[in-house]
């Protein structure tokens, strides 16, 4: 009899996920069979954040710092005065180099040219939107959001930075969808996905890690490709734009994990089956 | 067969050039004096003219002979040695510099109109145009000037003979000036936006020296930019391009100019030149910023650009 030792421990195992507050989406499903006095909300995958509970990002890290030096950030920072106005070209970097007490030659510090001042642009739009919610308390409401909520929210204002530019916008994009600048440009979607997850309270650590990072990802970029052609007060048509994007990935996400679930159900039954049939497996 | 004997032949006699050059120096164009084998006196410090040690105060004038000599037939051998790559690393230098101010300049802008730019070791002239034809007719910017200063005065002369071709000669935007880079007494400091040096500071005597006086003409926030012959990363293709460099490069030199000795001299040179990192640090060393990693490889590294920031003075 060595069959029930392992199952004892699982069940053991299971039991102590089920006292925790903290439910994993099999234990979820488990636990929908119960009758629920709690209201079923529409996403109980996705759950808010405990102190207790490990997240991805460690706490005793700090966020790299940026690779410029104070003169490059000193001309980089004059120079995002004048993208409204001259876009994201070398005119705007000679300008902001001039106000900055260089010389027209000086912007020979940005080997990149034009596409140094979209990297600082976004990345210092990064670094805006985290401090706006760790100083500024943008998440902060009198009744608790879900993660869903929470990364509407961090969207449509990282979208609402853009405003300001968005007739720019278009030749940013060209310039980001050059050959040699697309790994950069990926990168930095990459990290600000991530920043909005991480700030949202996001912390799953298996394979959804990497699909609601792509997921993020898709919905942001396509929205900012939407604003470029806003002309709605406040940007209305962007947000429910983005609204529709946001529902369509859930309810992707939701298909996909009903179809993993009923393979899932189809495999152990293959399994029972060839097993009551005397198979070894 | 034939081609066989020509090719062992051709390939012992670089060989042997690279152990034991026969005759130190020799040069038809230059005067006893110079031929004299240097005497090194043993209060004089050392430097390297090719792979022979020279002291420190005979270089300037070998330099001065290998070029003199080299100055008619200069752009028929560029072309020869580098298959006219040359024109190619030059074009994308000037291009990225992006010479003179597109946009008009502003009443309260200090720094004045157009753009001051000097040329090091530039005698004939080959980057100075095409910085002016670069200022002129892509960024509309008829201030820009630019000053060539050599220390050769057969290489300013061809410099000045192929002026007169162009829509520059003999107006206030393109001057000459006879002079060595590690001492330039007639330029103020604090006086130049953009100091070039194309293929010129391998042959100084003191690297380091030009560099802190470059550092001293330019302006706060000027830049230097520098192209020279650099070291290969690619083991495969560096093994071709030694081989084109000692052996093929100085044939060329004997048939075209008549010359071996002056391009012996000048791969010698290029092989002891200090490779990309070690001249980064020079440059980091004399004051300047450094843009990102500092240099840009052209070819697989046979030549790199250089380049470096004065900062703007805290006072």
């Amino acid at each position: 009899m060595t069959r029930p030792q392992p199952l004892l421990t699982l069940s053991r195992r299971y039991l102590t996920t089920i006292v925790t507050p903290r439910t994993s989406t099999t234990t979820t499903s488990r636990l929908l069979r119960a009758p629920q006095p709690q209201p079923a909300r529409p996403h109980l995958r996705i759950t808010t954040t405990t102190p207790l509970i490990r997240t991805y990002h460690s706490i005793h890290y700090p966020s790299p710092t940026h690779p410029y030096t104070n003169s490059q950030t000193t001309i980089l920072s004059a120079a995002l005065h004048h993208v409204p106005t001259h876009g994201f070209t070398r005119d705007a970097l000679t300008l902001g180099a001039r106000d900055a007490g260089f010389l027209d030659v000086s912007v020979q510090l940005f080997p990149r040219a034009e596409f140094d001042l979209i990297l600082f642009y976004l990345a210092s739009r990064r670094g805006l939107l985290r401090s706006k919610v760790e100083n500024d308390n943008l998440l902060q409401s009198a009744q608790p959001q879900s993660v869903d909520d929470k990364i509407k929210v961090l969207i449509m204002e990282r979208l609402r930075m853009n405003a300001e530019v968005r007739e720019k916008w278009v030749d940013a994009l060209a310039i980001m969808s050059l050959g040699e600048n697309i790994p950069m440009s990926l990168s930095e979607l990459h990290a600000l996905s991530d920043d909005i997850l991480s700030l949202a309270g996001d912390v799953s650590v298996d394979a959804s890690w990497y699909s609601k990072r792509l997921a993020i990802a898709a919905v942001y970029a396509s929205s900012e490709f939407m604003m470029t052609r806003d002309t709605s007060a406040g940007l209305r048509d962007t947000e429910e734009f983005l609204g529709r994007r946001l529902a369509d990935a859930r309810a992707v996400g939701d298909k996909l994990s009903g179809v993993k679930q009923c393979l899932g159900f189809m495999g152990t039954t293959a399994v029972g089956l060839g097993r009551s049939w005397g198979l070894k497996i | 067969m034939s081609s066989r004997t020509v090719w062992r032949s051709f390939q012992s006699h670089a060989r042997r050039r690279l152990i034991v050059p026969e005759t130190p120096y020799r040069c038809f164009s230059c005067t006893q004096l110079v031929q004299e084998p240097p005497k090194p006196s043993h209060d004089d410090r050392m430097t390297h003219f090719g792979f022979q040690n020279v002291p420190e105060s005979q270089k300037e004038s070998l330099v001065g002979a290998v070029f003199s000599s080299v100055a008619s037939s200069y752009d028929v051998m560029n072309d020869m040695m580098s298959l006219g790559i040359h024109r190619l690393w030059k074009d994308h230098f000037v291009r990225s510099l992006n010479p003179g101010s597109a946009l008009p300049s502003r009443d309260h802008d200090t720094a004045g109109r157009g753009w001051n730019i000097l040329d090091i070791a530039g005698g004939t002239g080959d980057i100075a145009f095409r910085m002016l034809d670069h200022a002129t007719n892509i960024n509309h910017d008829l201030e820009t000037r630019v000053t060539i200063a050599d220390i050769n005065p057969d290489m300013l002369a061809e410099g000045q003979k192929r002026s007169v071709q162009t829509p520059y000669y003999n107006t206030n935007r393109l001057s000459f000036m006879q002079g060595n880079a590690q001492e330039l007494p007639s330029i103020p400091d604090n006086s130049v936006d953009l100091y070039t040096v194309v293929f010129g500071i391998r042959n100084f005597t003191d690297k380091q020296a030009a560099l802190e006086e470059a550092f001293r003409v330019l302006k706060p926030g000027g830049v230097f930019a520098c192209m020279e012959f650099s070291k290969v990363d690619n083991s495969l293709f560096n093994a071709v391009y030694k081989q084109w460099s000692f052996s093929a490069i100085p044939m060329i030199g004997q048939l075209v100019a008549g010359d071996r000795d002056s391009y012996q001299y000048l791969v010698e040179s290029i092989e002891k030149f200090p490779s990309q990192e070690e001249f980064r640090g020079m440059i980091q060393k004399a004051g300047f910023m450094i843009p990102g990693r500092g240099y840009e490889n052209l070819t697989g590294g046979i030549a790199a650009i250089h380049k470096g920031i004065k900062p703007l003075s805290r006072a």
